[in-house]
C-alpha cells in the first residue's frame, strides 16, 4: 500500500518539477516576447514586421533555409542509402564525419569557412580572380547554414534503412527492376516518414542558425542579415519592441514547423500499426 | 552420379571468399533438369551462399556456374530466369499481394490485362483467392510464403531457389506446407532447389540431397542413397538420428577395418529382445542394460548402456514391455566404421552365415 502511495508522489513530483521548469524556461519567455512585441499596438508591431529590412531579413533566412534543406536532403538520402545497402571500407569514418557538424561549434564552423574562402586563403586569389564573393555574402550564409544542418536528414533515415535490411531491394533487383524503380517503388515507401521528418527537423535548425552564420554574415544591413542576425541588431541598438516583433515572426514559423513535425510522427506512428 | 546424364544447373569448382573467410571450398554438383534438390547442412555450412552465387547476388571468385549450358557467371541475376524465395520472404511490405506479384511482371513491361491474368491464376493456384488486397503484414506466415511463392513465379522462372522456406513457419503449418509446396513444385515441373538445416525436411521434400558442411559438399544422392551409404563421417553422424560407438570391436562377427575403432550406429541397426524372448542370432548377442525408456507415440525410444556405449533401440508397442534396470539382449546389424574422413559399411557376418544355411 505505502510502495504504491510513494510511486504516485514520486509521479505527481516529477510531473510538477518538469511543469515548474517549462513554465519558466520555455512558456515565460514566450508569453514575454509577445507580449513585449505588442506593447506598443498592433500598428507598431505591423510596421516592425514589415520593415524593409525585416522583409529582407526574411527573404535570406528562407533562401537559407531552402538551400539547406535541399541540398542537405539530397545528400543526406544518398548517404544513407550508401551507408545502409553497400558494403565498402571506410564506412565508420563516413558514418562519424557526417555527424561531425552537430558535434562542432557553430562559431568554429563559421570560422572554418572565413578561413577557407577568406582573404587568408589560398583559394582566396583563385575566388578574387572570378569575383566570387563567399565570406561576407549570401554564399558563405547559405554554406554555414548547409554546413550546421548537415546531418539532419541521413541521421533519420540511416536506422530506418538498417532495420530495414536489403532483402526487398534485392528481390526487386533480381526479378529485373533498375536503380530508381527500387528507390521509388521498394525504399522510399520504408523511409518516406522519416524522410519528411529530417527535412522539418532540418528546415527547423536552419532558419533559427545564429553563430556560424553570424561569423561568415559581416552583418550588412539588407544584404547579409538573417532574421536571427537582425533581431540581435536590433537588440543592441536598444529597439527592444521591434526586436520582439521579428522574434515573434521565427517563433511563429518556428511553430508551424513544430505542428507539421508532429501530424508527420503522427502518421507515421499510425501507418506503422 | 552418373557422367551421362545432361546437368541443367552446374557449379564446376566454386570458391568464394568474404575477406579472409573460405565461404564455399571447390564446390561440384549437377542438378537434373526438373528435380527438386534440397542443400542441407548446419547453419554456416554455406549453403546460403552457394545459392546466392546460382541466383547471381553475390559472385563465386573461382569457378563456373552453368545454368542450360549457357556459362552465367557474367549474366546479371535479374537475365538468369530465375524466382527466388528469401529466406524471410522479403515481400514488399507496402505493395498488396496483387502488386507483390504482378511487381516482376510489371518491370518486364507485360501489358496489363496479361499481369491481370497471371497474378489471378497465382493467386487462385496458391489458395489466397479474395485476399489479393492485403497487405504482407496482413497475412499469416503460412500466406505470407505462399505469396513469396508465387510472386517468385510469375515471371515463369526456369530455375526456383528457395533459402529455408520454411524456417519461419511455426511447426503446426509447416508440415502441411512442406507437402503443399512439394506438390506444387511436382505439378509445374520446375527445377527448384531449396535450402534447409532439418534433414527431416530435407528427406520428405526433395528427390536428391546435396549435404554442405564447412563451405564444402559432402555427399549427393537420393536421401535413401545417402542414408544407406554415406560416404563421409560427416555424412554419416549428420544425417538420421546416430549414436557414437568407441570401439566396435566390442560387438562380436563384425570384420574389422585396418586401423579403426570408432562407428556410428543407428536404432535401426539394433534389434532389442528381451532375455525370454526369441532370438535369431545367438551367438552374436550383446548384453546391455536398459537406462531409460520413452514413449514415443508410434514406438518405445530405449536407452542401453553396453559396455561404455550408451545408444537407442526401438521396439514396438506390440512387443513385451522392458523395464528400467532390465537386462537385455542387443544383435546389431550393422555398423558404420569411421575411418578418418571415410565410412565403411560393415554387416554383421551372422548375417551372411544365416542366409547361407537357409
Ligand atoms: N556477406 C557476408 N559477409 C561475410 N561473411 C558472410 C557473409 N555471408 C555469409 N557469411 C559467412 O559465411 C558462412 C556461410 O554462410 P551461409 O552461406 O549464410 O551459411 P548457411 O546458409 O549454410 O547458414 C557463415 O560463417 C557466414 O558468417
Ligand atoms: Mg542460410
Amino acid at each position: 500500500m505505502t510502495e504504491k502511495n510513494e510511486s504516485k508522489y514520486v509521479k505527481y513530483l516529477l510531473i510538477t518539477i518538469s511543469v515548474i521548469f517549462l513554465f519558466f524556461f520555455l512558456v515565460l519567455p514566450l508569453f514575454v516576447v509577445v507580449t513585449e512585441a505588442f506593447k506598443k499596438g498592433v500598428d507598431q508591431y505591423l510596421q516592425a514586421v514589415t520593415d524593409e529590412y525585416t522583409v529582407k531579413a526574411a527573404l535570406l533566412t528562407i533562401e537559407a533555409t531552402f538551400f539547406a534543406v535541399f541540398i542537405n536532403t539530397i545528400f543526406g538520402v544518398f548517404a544513407a542509402w550508401s551507408i545502409t545497402k553497400f558494403r565498402f571500407k571506410g564506412k565508420k569514418i563516413l558514418t562519424t564525419l557526417i555527424d561531425l557538424p552537430v558535434t562542432v561549434s557553430p562559431i568554429i564552423a563559421g570560422l572554418i569557412y572565413v578561413l577557407t574562402f577568406g582573404r587568408q586563403s589560398i583559394l582566396y586569389p583563385l575566388l578574387e580572380k572570378y569575383d566570387i564573393k563567399v565570406v561576407f555574402a549570401v554564399p558563405g550564409i547559405v554554406l554555414a547554414t548547409i554546413f550546421v544542418t548537415f546531418p539532419f536528414v541521413s541521421r533519420e533515415l540511416i536506422p530506418v534503412l538498417e532495420s530495414q535490411g536489403t532483402d526487398e531491394e534485392e528481390a526487386a533487383a533480381l526479378m529485373g527492376a533498375n536503380g530508381r524503380t527500387i528507390f521509388w517503388k521498394v525504399t522510399f515507401p520504408h523511409i518516406k516518414w522519416a524522410f519528411l521528418y529530417g527535412v522539418v527537423l532540418c528546415a527547423t535548425r536552419a532558419m533559427g542558425e545564429f553563430g556560424a552564420v553570424s561569423v561568415l554574415s559581416g552583418h550588412l544591413r539588407g544584404k547579409t542579415n538573417t532574421l536571427p542576425l537582425h533581431v540581435e541588431i536590433l537588440f543592441n541598438e536598444f529597439q527592444y519592441m521591434p526586436a520582439f516583433a521579428v522574434s515573434s515572426v521565427l517563433v511563429v514559423m518556428a511553430i508551424i514547423l513544430l505542428i507539421i513535425r508532429s501530424v508527420i510522427e503522427y502518421k507515421g506512428k499510425k501507418e506503422e500499426e | 552420379m552418373s557422367e551421362e546424364v545432361k546437368s541443367y544447373v552446374e557449379l564446376k569448382n566454386i570458391n568464394k571468399y568474404y575477406g579472409d573467410y573460405h565461404a564455399s571450398r571447390n564446390v561440384s554438383f549437377g542438378i537434373e533438369k526438373g528435380k527438386l534438390v534440397a542443400l542441407l547442412g548446419p547453419s554456416g555450412s554455406g549453403k546460403t551462399t552457394i545459392l546466392r552465387m546460382i541466383a547471381g547476388l553475390e559472385n563465386p571468385d573461382d569457378g563456373e556456374i552453368i545454368i542450360d549450358g549457357q556459362v552465367v557467371n557474367d549474366i546479371h541475376a535479374s537475365k538468369r530466369g530465375i524466382g527466388f524465395v528469401f529466406q524471410n520472404y522479403a515481400l514488399f511490405r507496402y505493395m498488396t499481394v496483387y502488386e507483390n506479384i504482378a511487381f516482376g511482371l510489371r518491370v518486364q513491361k507485360w501489358d496489363n490485362a496479361k499481369i491481370d491474368a497471371r497474378v489471378k491464376e497465382l493467386v487462385s493456384l496458391i489458395g489466397l483467392d479474395g485476399l489479393d488486397k492485403r497487405y504482407p503484414s496482413q497475412l499469416s506466415g503460412g500466406q505470407r510464403q505462399r505469396v513469396a511463392f508465387a510472386r517468385a513465379l510469375a515471371p515463369n522462372p526456369h530455375l526456383l531457389l528457395l533459402d529455408e522456406p520454411f524456417a519461419a513457419i511455426d511447426a503446426k503449418v509447416r508440415q502441411e506446407l512442406r507437402s503443399w509446396l512439394k506438390s506444387m513444385i511436382e505439378k509445374l515441373g520446375i527445377t527448384s532447389i531449396f535450402v534447409t538445416h532439418d534433414q527431416d525436411e530435407a528427406v520428405e521434400v526433395a528427390d536428391e540431397i546435396i549435404i554442405t558442411n564447412q563451405g564444402r559438399v559432402e555427399q549427393k544422392g537420393t536421401p535413401v542413397e545417402i542414408y544407406r551409404d554415406p560416404q563421409t563421417s560427416f555424412t554419416a553422424q549428420f544425417f538420421g538420428q546416430t549414436f557414437f560407438v568407441e570401439n566396435y570391436h566390442d560387438f562380436k562377427s563384425f570384420d574389422t577395418v585396418e586401423g579403426t575403432t570408432n562407428a556410428i550406429l543407428r536404432p535401426e541397426f539394433l534389434k532389442l529382445t528381451k532375455k525370454n524372448e526369441e532370438k535369431k542370432y545367438t551367438v552374436t548377442i550383446a548384453e546391455g542394460i536398459v537406462q531409460s525408456v520413452d514413449f514415443r507415440g508410434s514406438n518405445f525410444e530405449i536407452t542401453v548402456k553396453y559396455k561404455d556405449n550408451i545408444f537407442i533401440a526401438k521396439r514396438t508397442l506390440d512387443e513385451p514391455p522392458v523395464e528400467v534396470g532390465e537386462e537385455v539382449d542387443i544383435f546389431v546389424y550393422r555398423l558404420l566404421v569411421l575411418d578418418g574422413d571415410k565410412v565403411h559399411l560393415l554387416k554383421n557376418r551372422a548375417l551372411n552365415e544365416e542366409s547361407v544355411v537357409i
